[in-house]
């Protein structure tokens, strides 16, 4: 059976008890106790860890920003509300965010050259490493991707896992910006209905 | 910059919910979900499929991670509940907002004013290479079996930042002989530093190691436990010395003390 508050996302990345444990955890955490974080750190640190990284890239500074999103869900678990939202969805949002903004900041100071736009959409550069760990999810995820269009899947990816702004994506892809917008949605739509529709 | 209108907003959640708008337009828009009932509940659904994306990409973090991470967590006190958060009538639309609303704070930093000195690097030399080995052997006996995983994976980050093909090694030794060696490896970001000669410090206190770059606050790397080798990882190419300071019990967010030994990092390759 799975929980409600988690449903359709019991197939897609850490099992049912890992979620609700790290709810509960955080909580915990919120109350100051080390030893909880300890425990969350194991269940969250590769999750947070491989997002952080497949949007920097540099490893250095994805260490840095996944350092820095750690000791961020320490210092502010209290602001976690399980009636929001699973802690896990809390936590990603959180790394996804800062990942982006310290990409576009690097972006911003020329760190990341042109090129790497082309490439965008290419796999991350250890995905041999990340397919052993994350085997399953990366599967259904990619099959699901695989069934957007085009467009779609580019206008979720690019944005997702590349950090760009939805006017950069237009842009890139040369369609207009309200094209774009509705791709993403799409997308994200398209994705809920394969993930959630995989039994 | 036009004036949205209502539509446009709207047409933004898609966006929003893949962290894709500027932060203008982020803020706009925020400002509109809590003005909007039936957005609420649809950015928050988009959010949680966007969430969904980051499952594909797990993968395990350096091991030097978590001890940064958990030594941070001991010095670093905890930010306040919210006031009144969940209960006031006021905040109950906040509720079904996704959690971009309620973690979109930057971290408060802690900015030290306070500009540390620091001692100017003395020597480096060739023969450090020999002194990291022989102290990190030295310290393999006597171990306790539990402690045993975390040797081997410390042992496999050694061995990682040895095996770089640009690993190269530096060492500084001060007026009394006692030295801080370094194996490190600028394209790995990651280094292998050693105390010689040091002893533990008086009063239960610490050496902490640091990083220290242009233009930004020390960052800590770790804590010595007597003479084993510790392995600093995520440099960056930008990072300039290595530093370590003596330090209360459980080390400090910042340094506290003037460091007592500093190591230019120039001639392992980083800085360049």
């Amino acid at each position: 059976m799975r929980m409600p508050r988690v449903r359709g996302q019991a197939r897609c990345g850490l099992g049912k008890g890992d979620r609700v444990e790290a709810d509960e955890l955080l909580l915990l955490v919120a109350g100051g106790d080390q030893k909880a974080f300890e425990e969350l750190y194991g269940l969250v640190s590769g999750p947070v860890f491989g997002l952080v990284r497949r949007v920097v890239r540099d490893p250095a500074q994805s260490e840095e920003v996944a350092q820095e999103v750690l000791l961020e869900l320490w210092r502010s678990a209290a602001k976690f509300d399980p009636g929001r939202g699973s802690a896990m969805s809390w936590i990603l949002t959180l790394a996804h965010r800062r990942a982006v903004d310290r990409v576009r900041s690097a972006r911003a100071a020329g760190e990341r050259e042109q090129r790497e736009a082309l490439r965008a959409n290419q796999p991350a550069f250890d995905q041999v490493t990340e397919e052993v760990e994350a085997g399953l999810e990366r599967e259904w995820v990619r099959r699901c991707l695989d069934r957007l269009t085009v467009l779609q899947r580019q206008s979720v990816t690019l944005a997702y896992y590349e950090g760009y702004t939805y006017r950069e994506v237009a842009e890139q892809l040369s369609l207009p910006l309200g094209t774009v917008k509705t791709r993403m949605r799409d997308g994200l739509t398209r994705m809920r209905e394969c993930l959630g529709g995989v039994a | 910059m036009s004036l949205f209108r209502r539509e446009d907003l709207h047409s933004l959640a898609a966006p929003y919910a893949l962290d894709a708008l500027e932060p203008p337009e982020r803020v706009r828009f925020e400002r509109h979900l809590a003005d909007c009932d039936r957005c609420g509940a649809e950015v928050r659904a988009l959010s949680e499929d966007a969430v969904r994306l980051a499952w594909s990409t797990t993968a395990p973090p350096p091991a030097a991670l978590r001890e940064r991470v958990m030594l941070a967590v001991r010095t670093t006190p905890q930010d306040p509940a919210p006031q009144g958060a969940v209960r006031e009538p006021a905040r109950a639309r906040a509720a079904q907002l996704p959690p971009h609303v309620w973690g979109a704070q930057p971290p408060p930093r802690q900015r030290q004013r306070r500009r540390i000195p620091l001692f100017v690097p003395f020597a480096t030399a060739t023969a450090a290479a020999a002194l990291v080995v022989a102290s990190l052997f030295a310290v393999q006996a006597n171990r306790t079996q539990d402690r045993l995983t975390a040797e081997q994976d410390r042992s496999r980050e050694i061995a990682h930042v040895l095996a770089a093909p640009d690993a190269r090694a530096s060492t500084g030794r001060d007026g009394r002989g006692r030295t801080i060696g370094v194996i490190a490896s600028a394209t790995e970001g990651s280094a292998v530093v050693t105390l010689g000669g040091y002893g533990a410090p008086a009063g239960g206190r610490v050496h902490q190691l640091w990083l220290m770059r242009p233009g930004a606050q020390p960052r800590s790397l770790g804590l010595f436990q007597g003479d084993t080798p510790l392995v600093a990882t995520g440099l960056g190419t930008s990072a300039t010395s290595l530093a370590v300071t003596v330090e209360p019990a459980g080390g400090s967010p910042q340094p506290t003390t003037q460091p007592f030994v500093q190591l230019a990092l120039k001639s392992v390759g980083f800085g360049e």
